[in-house]
């Protein structure tokens, strides 16, 4: 009696979790494709991106992922816009003109009137005056943005539409001001103190309070989904997108297959293969876009401790050789660099200054950077480099040169894969070295400690060359400077290019500097960095690429393509809708099947085993 | 050692019966162990992997494993040229999976010889010693065995860098605590049988009764846990270097389930960069396993009368 | 690693040297209190060791903590000053380390280097996805695996027993993420003629109320493949050890005794057998937190679910070291516990260690 009753309770039971699974994956499927398909008709489709990595700070004075800067240009507004043609400043922002006076000491804005935070509150002068004051006072805030606001000393606003600039001596980089103006009604209650770890999420259901053409409705730092809902009232017009939201996803592959299924609208950060592959996919459109931004083979050039100035760490001897460094520049081959490591998706570098920022740019004589392995090895003999018994070159002295130590970044096969060749390269030219790969982090304590020969790292390069000139001088060792190059004549120029208040001017010694930097060589430039990126062109269209032709699409400096992008006229395709559906129907189907496998199977081996049972006890 | 002494000399032929009576018992557990079909099929599966990695080099030219004079398309689906596709860099899978065996079980001998010394030390002495000693090397085994594997060995990799060694030795330095415990039972009750009674009153020292009884008492244990951890080792090597931790610069099944992963191998359909190195980690650690449940169920007796 | 850990290992601490007698004898109250709490004890010092030893280790992997704070800002001398005062990092360390223990105590990890708030916070938000999904896993894992580990042990050398051992331990043997990237590949992406089934990862639609109806289902139909994922790669453990502890006390003669006197096969399975071989399973059970801490890591990773596993990795690679002693601490005090509250059930479910 026991015994049967114990099997129909089993198979009871068994049959109740089948059916209780397809249930659940039915209700499930029809769920979700209720999610797609049924938002308010007025709030506006929703526009998803997936990205791979997280918002680090929804906090402008405390975050510095690429990421960070997304949400931040969607939350709030900026004093300038930026061109797509070459990101160069531009009125259009929260000021809708400026002015310098003769002598390059006061800056004056005007502001737009009528434009309100997301609280009705409106945004003035005043609000700028105060975001920029929090950051020329020091503290956290300055760590981010205070390079902006060198040998500035006073920010005023006269008045609500007006904001004033003092400056000490002449800035060239002004009035690339990149700073997300904050709202004064709400951060004068967070203290310096309090800043550091301020979240500026939204809580208790209260949005972020912002300007931008998005708020902040649901996100936190290091999460992995953020929402932000237009803002209605914008002063540049309503966006079309009812909803931006992102989702981070921890693989290129998940990224892609979302970006497929139609989870997401856009991929950012796409692998070079994958563009390829949905290049030919309908519905979707896929691009590498030109990022401003290079690579590089950095060397040490000569690490000193900066108190005592004595050398600091190992670097070999070789590196610390100005010939030796040149010489290399023709060993290297950019060509073959960026169609294998980076797998196309990179163009041949010559400089640091990327071929969006033209009027910044040194004509190069033609054969600069040109792949010559036979003129490297001459450079070298000339140095005195040359090659002893057992086929490896000597230093002057006749000392052996050792192994170079190529450190590459674990975390980038890019510069595994830069560091692989240069290896191989440099056995070309009787040069022989190991690769070392290690964290970025640790490599950034190596670097500060000068114990390394050379490294492959890149750099993001701003609208205005000053920054990225700026880690060339002796001042920035220890800094942002990553080659301790240190030359008085450099600095001297750079000092100059700072202060003069005509372009031409400036752009030509700007390209003097360039020039010295190519002679030197701390970095052998590789290539200028391509973005890939992916979006369902079946569903929105306008994008404009920033540097326009060739750039990127999201991601850029300010929030214009938010503005821009708009769903496609549905009314003449009009299938997406229908596929919902079908997917949920596909799908049900697929998990009922499942579902009676998985049971079958459990039945029959339960039925085996009661057989076995019987036969056991005989 | 004094200890040994007080035992008195023995004459050269006791050692020799002693490896007579050695070998005797190998020849036994042989015999027992050609029974046990699962545990056979494993061995030779193993052979045959640990004969692909000592010949890579004649396989396997190793100019496909460099990234500069690959000649392959990239990612390209099996070809007659290269059996099992390419790899992102245009590199032949088939070679990769080979020069990949090395590592893998390198890295896996590698941490086991660590993790088994650690153990079989650390477990003899804290079941032997007992006392303030043993009761401090009972705590770090447990502190051990609470810290969650994976971060422990991540923290590890991160600050000693990932190079195969370092690796294996992370490996190895988290992995004993299983073992030690393992031993220290054992050890106990050796240690609670009436003839290491006898030694004792006899007068033998710590170290002679740990040398001379525990430790070849405990030996086969070791032995059979040995084969087990090697398949811990190995999973442990795939799974560092698949989330990004492992020797970068040499190629293991793991580190090309990482490209595969991260160079987006779902997207493309690339399944030949998917599943080789994932069913050769599958079969090679199924062999270690079958392997060391053989060799556990011929030496521990209370399982062998099943 | 926990993979290799045996179960004979684990009656050890509590079986002393010498032979348990064959009455089983009660302990008395007085004893039985000792017992608690010298087990309490020593979890607590096993605790303490964790806190100390999570404090240098971690100084020790970053020597420089106020260059990984500026990450790559702009460094001024008397920025990178500021920092160090700021976070303490001048103190002499043993001042470091009372601070440090005084915030422990209020389960105060600090602030995140990465993300600027409080490491408490963040985990707490971290820590519900995880829960469920290794909750979820371990529960299924242990059910199922427990179901087949006795069923191929009472027909032990049958089809059923051939067929489950031979693929319980062809998953033992599989990288449980590599058997998540298959069914993500399979189920996810679709694969041929199957089609797309499930959500490519994540752990929730975005604009979805988590806690409504919908919500709910709709989290449940993210973490299908993840927790079916998990479930198959645990429960291989669970079932291989459930069937050799229960041919281990098919052995012993009281179950002859039993069947002998004529018991159903049913009833001496469930009354007896199942029972004791239960011990060293409910020890299993408790010890492989650390092994299903490692496959919430790597599964959340294939999956892109923002849990504590991910929380840890991204932490590494900064690394942000307040976070790390943060989940170090919550996963190493989860198995603390979770090893206290078996060894207290073992003693319930068995007197005799009781002593």
């Amino acid at each position: 009696m026991t015994q049967v009753r114990d099997g129909l309770a089993r198979t009871a039971a068994g049959l109740g979790v089948a059916a209780f699974v397809l249930a659940a994956a039915l209700w499930g499927s029809t769920a979700t494709a209720h999610a797609d398909t049924t938002a308010p008709p007025d709030a506006g489709p929703t526009f998803t991106i997936g990205m791979t990595n997280e918002v680090d700070s929804f906090n402008p004075f405390n975050g510095i992922e690429a990421e960070s800067y997304e949400a931040w240009a969607l939350m709030y507004d900026y004093m300038i816009n930026y061109s797509a043609k070459d990101m160069s400043p531009q009125p259009g922002g929260l000021a809708t003109s400026w002015k310098q006076s003769e002598d390059g000491l006061t800056w004056t804005f005007d502001i737009r009137t009528g434009v309100t935070w997301s609280d009705g509150v409106a945004l003035t002068a005043k609000d700028i005056a105060y975001t920029y004051n929090r950051i020329l006072d020091g503290g956290p805030e300055s760590a981010t943005w205070g390079s902006y606001l060198l040998s500035v000393t006073s920010i005023t606003a006269p008045d609500d539409q007006t904001v004033v600039l003092e400056l000490k001596r002449p800035n060239a980089t002004l009035p690339l001001l990149p700073m997300p103006i904050v709202p004064e009604h709400i951060w004068k209650d967070v203290s310096e103190k309090d800043v550091k770890t301020y979240s500026n999420e939204p809580s208790g259901g209260q949005p972020v309070v912002g300007s931008g053409p998005f708020q902040l409705v649901e996100g936190k730092a290091g999460g992995s989904t953020y929402r932000f809902v237009r803002n209605p009232d914008y002063w540049a017009g309503e966006p079309h997108m009812g909803e931006v939201d992102m989702q981070v996803y921890r693989s290129e592959d998940t990224l892609v297959q979302a970006l497929k299924a139609g989870e997401i609208d856009f991929a950012e950060g796409v692998t070079p293969l994958q563009v390829k592959s949905l290049q030919g996919e309908s519905g979707i459109t896929a691009q590498e876009g030109d990022s401003p931004g290079f690579d590089e083979i950095a060397f040490n050039v000569g690490s000193v401790d900066l108190k005592t100035g004595k050398p600091l760490g190992d670097p070999n001897p070789a590196v610390l050789d100005r010939r030796f460094r040149f010489a290399l520049n023709f060993a290297i081959n950019r060509q073959q660099l960026a169609t294998k490591a980076y797998q196309g998706a990179a163009i041949p570098a010559g400089n640091i200054i990327p071929p969006a920022y033209k009027p910044w740019q040194w004509d190069s004589p033609a054969d600069a950077y040109a792949y010559d392995p036979a003129k490297a090895r001459q450079l070298l003999d000339e140095a005195g480099f040359k090659v002893g018994g057992d086929g490896w070159r000597t230093l002057p002295n006749g000392d052996p040169i050792g192994k170079l130590r190529l450190f590459a970044r674990t975390d980038s096969e890019t510069s595994l894969s830069t560091m692989a060749f240069f290896k191989e390269w440099l056995k070309d030219v009787q040069v022989d070295s190991t690769v070392v790969a290690v964290e970025s982090s640790k490599l950034t304590n190596i670097i500060l400690d000068g114990e390394f020969d050379t490294f492959s790292w890149g750099w993001y390069v701003e609208p205005d060359p000053d920054s990225i000139l700026s880690y060339f001088t002796c001042a920035q060792r220890g800094g942002w400077s990553d080659s301790w190059y240190c030359n008085p004549e450099y600095d001297r120029l750079y000092k100059e290019q700072n202060s003069s208040t005509v372009d031409t001017e400036r752009q030509a010694i700007v390209k003097q500097m360039l020039q010295m930097l190519y002679d030197d060589a701390p970095y052998l430039n590789t290539v200028y960095n391509q973005i890939g990126e992916a979006y369902r062109s079946d569903r929105w269209e306008g994008f404009v690429p920033q540097p326009d032709p060739g750039g990127i699409l999201l991601f850029q400096y300010g929030h214009a393509n938010y503005l821009n992008v708009r769903p496609v006229d549905l009314s003449s395709g009009g299938s997406s809708s229908g596929n919902g559906i079908d997917g949920a129907q596909v799908i049900a189907l697929g998990v009922s099947g499942i579902v009676l496998f998985i049971g079958g199977g459990l039945l029959g081996s339960w039925a085996g085993y009661r057989r076995a049972s019987v036969d056991f006890r005989e | 050692m004094s200890a040994a002494e007080a035992t008195g000399p023995r004459p050269l032929s006791s050692r020799q019966v002693t490896w007579r009576r050695r070998r005797a018992s190998a020849g036994r557990t042989w015999r027992q162990f050609r029974q046990h079909a699962p545990g056979v099929i494993g061995l030779v599966v193993l052979v045959f992997f640990a004969l692909v990695a000592i010949f890579a080099p004649l396989i396997a030219d190793s100019t496909g494993l460099s990234r500069t004079q690959s000649t392959g398309q990239v990612l390209a689906a099996p070809t007659s040229q290269y059996w099992l596709g390419t790899d992102e860099f245009g590199r032949p899978v088939l070679t990769l999976l080979i020069w990949g065996a090395r590592v893998s079980l390198l890295v896996g001998l590698l941490a086991t010889l660590i993790s088994m010394v650690l153990g079989t030390l650390i477990g003899i002495a804290s079941g032997f010693l007992g006392g303030r000693i043993g009761g401090l090397l009972y705590r770090l085994t447990e502190w051990f065995l609470v810290i969650p594997f994976l971060p422990l060995a991540l923290v590890l990799a991160t600050l000693l860098g990932g190079s195969l060694y370092t690796i294996g030795f992370v490996i190895g330095v988290t992995s004993w605590p299983g073992t030690a415990l393992l031993i220290r039972s054992q050890t106990l009750s050796i240690k609670a049988r009436p003839y290491m009674e006898r030694a004792r009153v006899l007068g033998a020292g710590n170290w002679h009764q740990m040398s001379k009884h525990v430790l070849p008492n405990v030996m086969p244990m070791v032995f059979a846990n040995t084969t087990l951890t090697v398949a811990g080792a190995i999973l442990a090597e795939t799974t560092l270097s698949f989330l990004g931790f492992g020797d970068p610069s040499r190629v293991s099944w793991g580190t090309m389930l990482d490209s595969a992963f991260s160079n987006g191998a779902l997207t493309l359909g690339a399944w030949w960069f998917l599943f080789p190195p994932g069913i050769c980690v599958v079969l090679v650690v199924l062999s270690f396993t079958l392997v060391g449940q053989a060799l556990e169920e011929i030496f521990n007796p209370r399982l062998r009368q099943r | 690693m926990s993979h290799t850990i045996d179960l004979t290992a684990f009656d050890s601490e509590d079986a002393p040297a010498a032979p348990p007698s064959d009455e089983p004898s009660r302990p008395s109250r007085a004893a039985s209190w000792r017992w608690f709490f010298r087990k309490l004890a020593g979890s607590t010092a096993t605790l303490a060791f964790v806190v100390v030893v999570n404090f240098f280790l971690f100084r020790v992997i970053n020597s420089h903590p106020e260059r990984t704070l500026a990450r790559g800002r702009a460094k001024t001398p008397e920025q990178i000053q500021a920092v160090i005062d700021k976070y303490g990092l001048a103190d002499p360390l043993p001042q470091q380390f009372l601070v440090y223990l005084k915030n422990i105590v209020t389960l105060d990890f600090g602030d995140s280097y990465q993300y600027s708030q409080s490491v408490r916070s963040l985990m707490l938000d971290r820590l519900w996805p995880t829960l469920v999904l290794v909750g979820t896993s371990t529960i299924l894992s242990i059910v199922i695996g427990l179901w087949i580990g006795t069923i191929a042990a009472w027909h032990r050398g049958r089809k059923f027993d051939t067929i489950s051992t031979t693929g319980t331990i062809t998953l033992y043997s599989m990288p449980e993420w590599w058997l998540g990237l298959i069914l993500f590949s399979v189920f996810a992406t679709g694969l041929g003629p199957i089609p797309r089934l499930f959500p490519i990862g994540k752990l929730r639609s975005a604009g979805i109320d988590p806690w409504s109806l919908d919500g709910v289902i709709d989290q449940a139909w993210h973490l299908v493949l993840p927790v079916l994922t998990l479930t198959l790669a645990y429960l291989a453990e669970y079932s291989l050890i459930m069937r050799s502890a229960l041919l281990d006390e098919m052995g012993e003669d009281y179950l002859q005794t039993a069947r002998a006197k004529g018991l159903r096969d049913a009833l001496v399975r469930r009354r007896h057998a199942s029972r004791n071989a239960l011990l060293p399973v409910v020890t299993l059970v408790s010890l492989n937190l650390g092994f299903i801490v490692s496959g919430a890591i790597t599964v959340e990773t294939v999956f892109s679910i923002p849990g504590l596993g991910l929380l840890t990795t991204d932490a590494l690679r900064i690394p942000d070291i307040p976070m790390l002693q943060g989940t170090f601490f919550v996963f190493s005090a989860a198995v603390v516990l979770a090893n206290l509250v078996s060894n207290l059930l073992y003693g319930l479910l068995d007197p005799r260690v009781r002593v």
